[in-house]
């Protein structure tokens, strides 16, 4: 299957909330219990089991506001942090593009929580797995639509091939950008290139997104560096003891030690370490 | 300074006919709680961190279980450990703090000489005090890993807590200190059991005491300096109490 993409087109988006209940229907996640948070918007963060969530954003600007809004869910990078910090291969990328969690595999450990530079996973502290928006890959891989993608009105979200639907994006935001020039495409390089591409009103900090995200470095170092490093070096010292032992028995020293023990009065033993 | 601690309160006794007492109790205690809570904790540990290992955990119950008997171990080792140097003798414990962090000309020389003596041959060094070069980077290694291995600890133990980007870097800095902890590990068995020179001093943490013989051989300066102080000890005993015989001084 080839590399698929979802455009979030937020300049059409009217913030109706439907694709977070087909969310939460099709992946049958039981509602929470929500409270307002700012605006429109009802959710905080992800959690186990919310996926996807709106955020709104009321920005004022020479005497007008601009209602900004956002689909949030799992960006589904194309160089995932999740999958280089997931300590039990639990963490997968398919072919068309969608980074998916194994939670058979999963122990829990929270690593990817961390690492994300989206915030995206949650573990669960009960079950001890960790969840996040899946694309709907059961519904891809047999040619449906993902449940938001489908279920959106305004036609704010729309699924295809990546290259035909990065052509359509950049299409769409020389329009928008006639109306709002700070008008841009997030997820196009970012990560690698995000299989969720947005086509954004303002700049990415604005919405709270990191301008520049990446893989950690520290994620990196340990992953490239200490890892690899780190087994040479155990490896190397349990060698050395192995040719020790082994240089020992060859050059008869256990024998020798063993008949010191029995015999030896003491200051023929001067010779090791001692001044001569 | 070292040398007044060492003889302070237990004078005499340290030196008993042809062995010589190396590690007080606590030391001793310290020492193997230290070394069976790491060995639990290693094997819990690489469960969590590799798919390796992983299978390993079905013995205990699997990873979940594995992430527990983790925790309560760490508390174990940092705990225990930590109040050895506050109850009892802690002494002995801040004295070797004092040695490790006191690394000298000579100790540099005997690292340089060591990797022959490793593979079984002899190498030449000035005699070592209580502790030799490789026995201070071992402590050293110790120290540093068990500090920096707690931190990290915490932060991942209480993630929610800390701010992500702190959180980031403890993993790397928990799994360094893990991989610098076993490597030095491995040798200190070595030289510990199965090293036919070194492994004379395995006594010395199982009853405290090493042969007269071997702590000549390969702490020479040491033994020098208690025999000194325990005639010295000896000599004003008979002064002050002319009626005890001798034999009192360094019988209890």
């Amino acid at each position: 299957m080839t590399r698929k993409m979802v455009l979030v087109d937020t300049s059409k988006c009217t913030g109706c909330k439907a694709c977070s209940v087909a969310c939460k229907e099709w992946n049958e996640l039981p509602a929470e219990k929500t409270k307002l948070i700012t605006s429109y918007q009802t959710h905080k963060d992800f959690t186990t089991k919310t996926w996807t969530y709106m955020t709104f954003l009321e920005k004022y600007e020479k005497q007008s506001m601009n209602w900004l809004m956002r689909k949030a869910q799992c960006f589904h990078c194309a160089d995932p942090a999740c999958l280089k910090a997931c300590s039990s291969n639990a963490i997968a990328k398919t072919e068309s593009g969608f980074v998916v969690i194994d939670q058979e595999k999963c122990t829990g450990c929270g690593y990817c929580v961390e690492n994300c530079p989206f915030g995206v996973p949650k573990v669960d502290p009960i079950k001890k797995k960790a969840y996040k928006c899946t694309g709907c890959i059961e519904r891809v891989e047999n040619n449906l639509l993902p449940a938001c993608v489908y279920t959106c009105q305004p036609g704010a979200l729309s699924f295809g091939e990546r290259d035909a639907m990065l052509g359509q994006a950049k299409d769409r935001l020389a329009k928008v950008q006639k109306t709002h020039p700070k008008a841009q495409l997030y997820g196009e390089k970012e990560m690698g290139g995000t299989t969720f591409l947005y086509l954004l009103l303002d700049s990415p900090e604005v919405y709270g997104l990191p301008i520049n995200p990446t893989i950690p470095l520290s994620l990196t170092l340990w992953k490239d560096v200490i890892r690899p490093v780190g087994g040479i070096a155990v490896g190397g010292a349990a060698a050395a003891v192995v040719i020790g032992v082994f240089a020992n028995l060859f050059r008869g020293n256990y024998r020798q030690s063993d008949e010191k023990v029995e015999n030896d009065s003491g200051d023929s033993d001067r010779k090791k370490g001692g001044k001569d | 300074m070292v040398v007044n601690l060492e003889t302070k309160k237990i004078p005499a006794g340290r030196i008993a006919e042809d062995k010589v007492l190396r590690f007080s109790v606590g030391e001793r205690i310290s020492h193997w709680v230290h070394a069976i809570s790491f060995f639990v904790l290693l094997f819990t540990g690489l469960g969590v961190l590799s798919v390796f290992f992983q299978p390993a955990m079905s013995i205990i119950g699997g990873v979940q279980v594995a992430m527990v008997i983790h925790r309560v171990s760490a508390i174990v080792f940092v705990v225990v450990v930590g109040m050895m140097f506050f109850i009892g003798n802690p002494r002995y414990h801040w004295r070797w703090l004092k040695f490790v962090f006191n690394f000298t000309k000579s100790d540099w020389q005997h690292v340089s000489a060591f990797p022959k003596e490793f593979f079984g041959g002899h190498g030449n060094y000035p005699a070592p005090d209580k502790f030799n070069g490789g026995e201070k980077i071992n402590s050293l290694i110790t120290i540093l890993g068990t500090v920096f291995i707690t931190l990290s600890g915490v932060v991942m133990w209480f993630a929610s807590s800390f701010p992500p980007a702190l959180v980031r870097w403890a993993y790397p800095v928990h799994d360094l200190s893990m991989i610098l902890m076993t490597a030095a590990v491995i040798g200190h068995m070595y030289l510990g059991l199965l090293h036919p020179d070194s492994r004379a001093a395995m006594s010395g943490m199982i009853n405290g005491y090493v042969s007269t013989k071997f702590a000549r051989a390969h702490h020479g300066d040491w033994l020098e300096r208690l025999e000194q102080e325990q005639k010295a000890y000896d000599d004003s005993e008979i002064i002050n109490h002319r009626l005890d015989n001798r034999g009192k001084g360094s019988s209890f």
